[in-house]
């Protein structure tokens, strides 16, 4: 399923067939998948698709039922101490000390680590130095969220986990949190988010996991978990007359329909089709095709057709 | 153990801080014991106790100290801890490398802090209002009583915390839980007696009285409290032994 096998050597999250059951009931039925050094890696699935104790063993909460786990080349089960002074976790809901103040606390967090960022960059980072002398009780949610970011990057870890990092949010703080894991990628880290927002995904991650039911369906970059859904690149073009008059012959080789004023076709070699076509319009003097028009297959369609026969 | 140290005094001070900066809550947990000393103090000036030349005031004191070692020990650590269990602080606190010592070490530290500010406050009210202090030479026995009941009440106090299923709860099940016993100890009232024999007994079982008595033996003189002493020292290895069983990160 995952194609580059060189990447794996030195992945900074290594996932090969995990498993994980409560009581008796196995809720991870052997995930694999692997994130690269300096990447942002999106494990997308509805609710209860297993992201958030898939996370919870990655982070060494929870020892997993079997597999094999690895991060940052640590067991996080045997390890977690060495694994915490190098990763840094945003939970998904995580209360503060609430009259400590937003430097203040930095600071505190910064003393754990033994190589802490500078207080100043993580304000700026997340967006917080205007109110860093606010107590954490006065903020708004998506303030909070952020001051999650920076408590996470206090030890400057090379790798953060996100669970869900803006669910709940409006636009406008959502908008904002974007932007603060963009500024986390600036500065080159590795990170893992799990979400169940489509657009989350295909804005903030190079490369993309959907989970479903305890299983990975499918692994690899926006595009290409798209293309491996069997979802075609759609082509389309204005009809030109001399095709609706019928005198031109539809072109061979290409599943072409002609809707009236609109002619349409799937295909899943963008790049052949499209030649095929334009040579067959220059053969029949049909110019450039007006109104041409390549449409990407979408990743919300591909999640869609995925998680729509859930129970 | 240097760094173990650092850093629980770094937290022992957001948590001083924190305190502090929600003045109510700050406010009340010392109002409370004044209170409570100087409207039934007053109420208690001239008399004595029945048959003795000891002074009411004498032995109401030192058992409002041991109120006011109560309520910063066991009330204020058992719902801080509940609070911060439920609001997922701790949980927080297990995502980074800071070892639980030096955490736990700084909200004790706090907690010691806290119990140091109260009871002396109320001692010097209780001192300037009704002339009670203690006696002559017993100033480290006071001060011997005070550690030992503020370790034994916070180790009382991480063992409620455990059992307290949300944060609204956190106030109401640490007062509940000891009120009723202090008041049937006699804490507020130092000529409360009438108590049925297996009740009185019962009472002399928990370590409310306990420490009362060994407070009120370094004002007044009376027997020494060599079974309070071992109440208390029972009571904080059950409590200490309970939190460290029962003790949760998450909710």
């Amino acid at each position: 399923m995952i194609p580059d096998m060189a990447g794996k050597r030195d992945a900074a999250v290594l996932v090969a067939g995990l498993r994980m059951s409560f009581g008796g009931t196995e809720v991870l039925h052997g995930v694999d998948f692997d994130v690269r050094y300096g990447e942002v890696f999106c494990l997308l699935g509805p609710n209860g698709a297993g992201k958030t104790t898939t996370l919870e063993i990655l982070e060494g909460f929870r020892p997993p039922t079997g597999g094999r786990v690895r991060v940052l080349g640590l067991d996080p089960v045997t390890q977690p101490a060495r694994l915490r002074e190098r990763a840094g976790m945003v939970l998904q809901e995580c209360g503060f000390p609430r009259q400590a103040r937003v430097a203040e606390l930095l600071d505190l967090w910064r003393s754990y680590y033994p190589n802490p960022r500078p207080l100043g960059d993580l304000l700026e980072v997340v967006e917080l130095t205007d109110v860093k002398n606010t107590q954490v009780r006065k903020l708004s949610g998506g303030q909070r969220r952020r001051l999650d970011f920076a408590l996470a990057l206090a030890g400057d870890p090379d790798l953060i986990f996100l669970d869900e990092p803006t669910t709940g949010f409006d636009p406008e703080a959502r908008r904002r949190c974007w932007a603060a894991i963009e500024n986390l990628r600036g500065l080159g880290k590795t990170i893992l988010l799990t979400t169940h927002y489509l657009d989350e995904a295909e804005r903030l991650a190079d490369r993309i996991a959907i989970l479903r039911a305890g299983r990975i369906e499918l692994c690899g970059t926006t595009h290409e978990v798209a293309t491996r859904a069997g979802l075609a690149t759609r082509i389309s073009f204005t009809t030109p007359s001399a095709l609706r008059r019928g005198q031109v012959p539809l072109p061979d080789g290409i599943d072409l329909a002609v809707r009236g004023s609109e002619s349409v076709c799937h295909t899943g070699n963008a790049a052949m089709t499209l030649r095929l076509l334009l040579a067959w319009a220059h053969e029949h003097r049909l110019g450039d095709l007006d109104g041409l028009a390549v449409t990407a297959p979408r990743l919300e369609d591909t999640y869609l057709q995925l998680t729509r026969d859930l129970p | 153990m240097t760094r173990t140290i650092r850093l629980a005094a770094r937290q022992a001070l957001l948590e001083q801080r924190s305190f502090w900066r929600s003045a109510e809550y700050a406010l009340f947990t010392f109002a409370f014991p004044l209170m409570i000393l100087l409207l039934i103090g007053a109420a208690n000036v001239g008399s004595h106790l029945p048959g003795t030349h000891i002074k009411n005031t004498t032995v109401f004191v030192p058992g409002i100290l041991a109120f006011s070692v109560i309520v910063a020990a066991y009330v204020n650590l058992g719902s801080k801890v509940a609070v911060l269990r439920h609001d997922g602080v701790l949980k927080r606190i297990r995502t980074t490398p800071l070892p639980s010592g030096a955490y736990l070490g700084g909200l004790l530290a706090s907690t010691v802090v806290t119990a140091i500010l109260i009871t002396a406050a109320t001692g010097l009210v209780g001192g300037l209002a009704f002339g009670a202090v203690p006696r002559a030479g017993e100033s480290f026995a006071l001060a011997g009583g005070l550690v030992l009941g503020t370790v034994c009440f916070a180790s009382l106090g991480l063992a409620i915390s455990s059992v307290i299923t949300s944060a609204e709860s956190a106030g109401p099940v640490t007062y509940a839980s000891f009120l009723p016993i202090a008041i049937i100890s006699g804490v507020f009232d130092p000529t409360f007696s009438g108590l049925p024999d297996w009740l009185s007994r019962l009472v002399a079982a928990f370590p409310v009285k306990a420490l009362a008595e060994v407070l009120q033996n370094t004002y007044a003189v009376r027997p020494f409290p060599a079974w309070d002493l071992v109440n208390l020292g029972l009571w904080t290895a059950a409590g200490a032994a309970f939190a460290v069983w029962r003790f949760r990160w998450h909710g």
